[in-house]
């Protein structure tokens, strides 16, 4: 009877073991995210090697994205602070912080995130999508999460279990950070005005128009030529970013030497970086404020009055933004481009072409947890 | 004939075949890759197509075709690509069906581009398309097309004006010389075209067929009424007997450099010259027309293309296959700038690229035309251009000229190649 019952236990066991073993064994299943198609207009992209886009990583990154689980005191997903109806910012000048009191930095918007970058955050600390995830996952002030705490309760989960399986194989914090990575990448806006007038399905109206040669013009007042620079600095409007290491970032005139934020400066450790910011995306930006790294600004009308003639000087203050001066034999109290209202409300107008309400609501980013999840 | 006429409305990627893509890689440079339209030679038995190859000699994939598109249903190939100020890709078109085309292009999700087919354009009857610019009048940016056979006839031409964002005719430019008075100005097999402020500049060229007519002038549109208000002659020589046959032209203008005071450079491709007609701005008048390069006494024949980088201007001469270089600065006037680069017979389109390890690099095009060669019994050749087809993409160092590496389409792929521009973006700074 002891050894029928042994017998059985061991069965048991080896059945156990091996459903383990091949549970984990087994791999993925992944399959390339169906039917997917990226504008050519906006570049070159490339998705790291080794996390290819699939629809088994989109669809757990999906899930991680909006799990508290995810934060230490299970109160606190990815999404508390990057909202989709905001463009997964979080409509705050700074985040509020787990302690008490705000973060450092105002949420950033997560869009076309697929585009070129190799430097996030607003001070470019990380270097990679991948690398980025795990960090608000463990900062004491954002997710306060140890990460292998983060693995067993994972792991508890059945339903995560079978996601990350058909995914990548195993729960791990690596595919933690690379669903949550596949998520982001998917993060795609090609459907704002301007993006259908570039495909040449709608016009845009005199005013947006204006704004849009403002916009794109360095002011030459040799050839009576006005405009606003901005694309020197924000070409990769449409994306997120700058695809080499450095090049998106600069000093656009915030802060003076004595206040002068150390940016860039604090990861590369090099003073000319000083006060050098992460040039952001423009896309949804109607609907992002408040805006820069600290959120200083509450509305573009103000970003614009910066930018027109709120310039502060500092040794690091980008010389595109120095010799971009509309009017330069107007006296020199102020530095700014010094555009008429009328030009500004122009830019102002473009700005608001940029926003793509199907983004904003597609159901495909939404929260899983939700509805029709 | 009905489905040349159903064809001749737009025809979406019908009967495309996509063919032999290579797998997805994922951390390719696209700014080596170049776009390139490719001739099937009826002798070898293969398709027209559209194609992205690699063009850096670095690149493992060297010379390989990224991804194409075959055409099985058209009987002339497409000619020459262009990109819209805003991105989007088109392709003018020698056979009636398709005189012009928009091509789509995306990224598959392992970010390797493909070409996605092409749609044919209502061109409202003109054909044989050529060159494309964007140029604005009145304030409104339009796309002109030079259509090398207009609305048809012995002595067709015209210039499609087209709505930037809907494709559609806005006008057609036309003024047979049959049809207009004694000395009023013409527009005859357009081909080359330019402009600056509100003059535009077009080539008479050739009938489409090559036997009807030859053109030996350029005609200036003026842009705020979009009508031809002038001719200027430009033949000289005739080492072939035949009137000159302008066909690309440059108006070379400050905003190219500030340097460059306002004049029409234009190459004869049977007068194997170079034109120079200065251009007053504030009179807004053409001066006398005089010729700044001799083929006859360099002895090149058949110059065609005019390509700018920030600092160069690049002509290519068909025979011997060589690309000229000049100082961009100096313009209107030809300061050379360096030995000449040695490509290939029917030396013709080129981009620049740097390689991986950052060298600069020029790409040239030798084929001259979308004909075949006598020797393969080709029906589609013609004597003069016999020896003006290599089907090469010669690969140079920009700096010293130095021949690196070719892409020989015809043993590669039994194809010919007849136009090359970069994928991302057009691959040079200055063309029209
Ligand atoms: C407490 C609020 C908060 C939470 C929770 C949070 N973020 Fe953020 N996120 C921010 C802030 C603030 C920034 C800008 C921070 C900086 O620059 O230092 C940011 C920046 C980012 C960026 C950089 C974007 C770019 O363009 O450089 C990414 C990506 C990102 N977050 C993803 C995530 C993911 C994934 C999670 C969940 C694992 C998450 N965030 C959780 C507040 C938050
Ligand atoms: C010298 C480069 C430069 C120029 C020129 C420039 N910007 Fe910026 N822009 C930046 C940088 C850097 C930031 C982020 C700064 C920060 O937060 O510290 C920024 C931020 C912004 C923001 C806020 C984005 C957000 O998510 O908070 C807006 C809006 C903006 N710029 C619009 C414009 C417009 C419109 C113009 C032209 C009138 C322009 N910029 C010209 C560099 C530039």
């Amino acid at each position: 009877m002891l050894r029928v019952f042994l017998t059985a236990a061991v069965a048991v066991m080896v059945a156990a073991t091996a459903w383990v073993f091949w549970d984990r064994a087994r791999g993925s299943t992944a399959t390339p995210i169906a039917g997917f198609s990226a504008p050519f207009v906006f570049g070159r992209f490339a998705v790291p090697p080794d996390n290819p886009l699939t629809e088994e990583a989109f669809a757990l990154g999906r899930h991680l994205f909006y799990d508290p689980i995810l934060s230490g005191n299970n109160q606190v997903s990815c999404a508390t602070c990057h909202m989709q109806a905001l463009a997964f910012t979080d409509g705050l000048a700074k985040s509020p912080a787990l302690s008490g009191g705000e973060l450092e930095f105002s949420s950033m918007s997560l869009i076309n995130l697929l585009w070129g970058q190799e430097r996030f955050f607003w001070d470019g600390r990380a270097t990679s999508l991948e690398a980025q995830a795990l960090m608000p996952i463990q900062h004491p002030d954002e997710m306060d999460q140890d990460l292998d705490a983060l693995i067993t309760e994972l792991q508890a989960s059945r339903d995560y279990r079978r996601m990350f399986r058909k995914a990548y194989g195993e729960v791990s914090a690596e595919n933690v950070a690379r669903a949550l990575s596949t998520f982001m990448r998917m993060l795609i806006s090609t459907d704002s005005k301007y993006d259908r007038f570039l495909r040449g399905e709608v016009r845009l109206t005199a005013q947006e128009e204006h704004g849009r040669k403002l916009f794109m013009a360095h002011p030459d007042t040799k050839v009576s030529l006005r405009g606003g620079n901005c694309i020197d600095c924000h070409s990769q409007f449409l994306t997120s970013g700058f695809r080499d290491a450095l090049d998106g970032f600069s000093n656009n005139g915030l802060d003076s030497d004595d206040d002068l934020p150390d940016g860039l400066m604090a990861v590369t450790g090099n003073p000319a970086h000083k006060g050098f910011f992460k040039v952001p995306t423009l896309r949804n930006i109607a609907v992002t404020a408040p805006y820069m790294h600290d959120g200083r600004f509450e509305t573009l009308e103000e970003v614009m009055d910066h930018y027109n003639d709120g310039i502060v000087v500092s040794d690091t203050l980008s010389p595109l933004i120095l010799e971009a001066d509309n009017a330069p034999e107007a006296g020199q109290n102020t530095v700014g481009l010094r555009m008429t209202p009328g030009e500004v409300q122009s830019i102002i107008a473009f700005l608001n072409t940029l926003t793509d309400e199907g983004f904003l609501t597609n159901t495909q980013f939404s929260n899983p947890f939700e509805g029709d999840g | 004939m009905k489905f040349k006429l159903l064809a001749q409305s737009v025809l979406i990627g019908a009967g495309l075949l996509m063919v032999g893509l290579t797998p997805a890689q994922s951390q390719t440079r696209e700014e080596s890759q170049g776009m390139v339209l490719l001739r099937g030679l009826p002798t070898l038995d293969t398709n027209h197509s559209i194609a992205i190859v690699e063009l850096d000699p670095e690149s493992d994939q060297f010379g390989e075709l990224l991804s194409e598109v075959e055409q099985p249903d058209i009987q002339h190939p497409l000619h020459h690509l262009y990109y819209s100020p805003n991105g989007r890709l088109y392709s003018t078109g020698l056979d009636p069906s398709c005189s012009l085309a928009e091509i789509g292009l995306s990224h598959d999700s392992g970010g390797t581009p493909v070409i996605e087919g092409f749609t044919c354009l209502d061109t409202q009857g003109q054909i044989v398309g050529e060159d494309i610019m964007w140029a604005t009048s009145n304030g409104q940016e339009y796309m002109f097309v030079t259509f090398m056979g207009g609305t048809g006839g012995d002595d067709g031409g015209s210039v499609g004006v087209f709505d930037t964002q809907t494709n559609e005719v806005v006008k057609i430019i036309e003024a047979r010389k049959s049809q207009v008075g004694e000395g009023e100005p013409y527009i005859m097999y357009p081909h080359g075209i330019s402009a600056f402020d509100d003059r535009m500049v077009v080539t008479s060229t050739i009938h489409p067929d090559m036997t009807t007519g030859v053109g030996n002038v350029l005609t200036i549109i003026d842009l705020n009424t979009l009508e031809p208000i002038q001719n200027i002659v430009v033949e000289n020589e005739k080492p072939l007997d035949f009137p000159s046959s302008p066909v690309e032209v440059l108006f070379a203008r400050p905003d190219m450099h500030a340097d460059i005071e306002p004049a029409i450079l234009a190459n004869t491709m049977f007068g194997f010259e170079t034109w120079k007609i200065p251009y007053d701005a504030g009179s807004k008048t053409f001066g006398e027309a005089e010729v700044i390069y001799s083929g006859v006494a360099n002895e090149t024949a058949v110059p065609l293309e005019f390509y700018g980088t920030e600092d160069e201007l690049f002509i290519s001469h068909g025979l011997p296959g060589v690309v000229k270089r000049y100082e961009l600065a100096a313009l209107p006037e030809l300061v050379s700038s360096g030995p000449d680069i040695v490509a290939d017979p029917g030396a013709h389109h080129m981009i620049f690229f740097t390689s991986a390890s950052g060298r600069d690099l020029i790409a040239v095009q030798n084929n001259l035309l979308n004909l075949g060669n006598a020797a393969d019994d080709d029906p589609t050749d013609v004597d003069f251009i016999a020896d003006l087809n290599a089907h090469t993409i010669t690969i140079h160092d920009l700096e010293t000229g130095e021949r690196i590496a070719e892409v020989n389409f015809k043993e590669s792929y039994n194809k010919g190649v007849d136009n090359v521009e970069g994928l991302f973006g057009s691959g040079f700074v200055h063309h029209h």
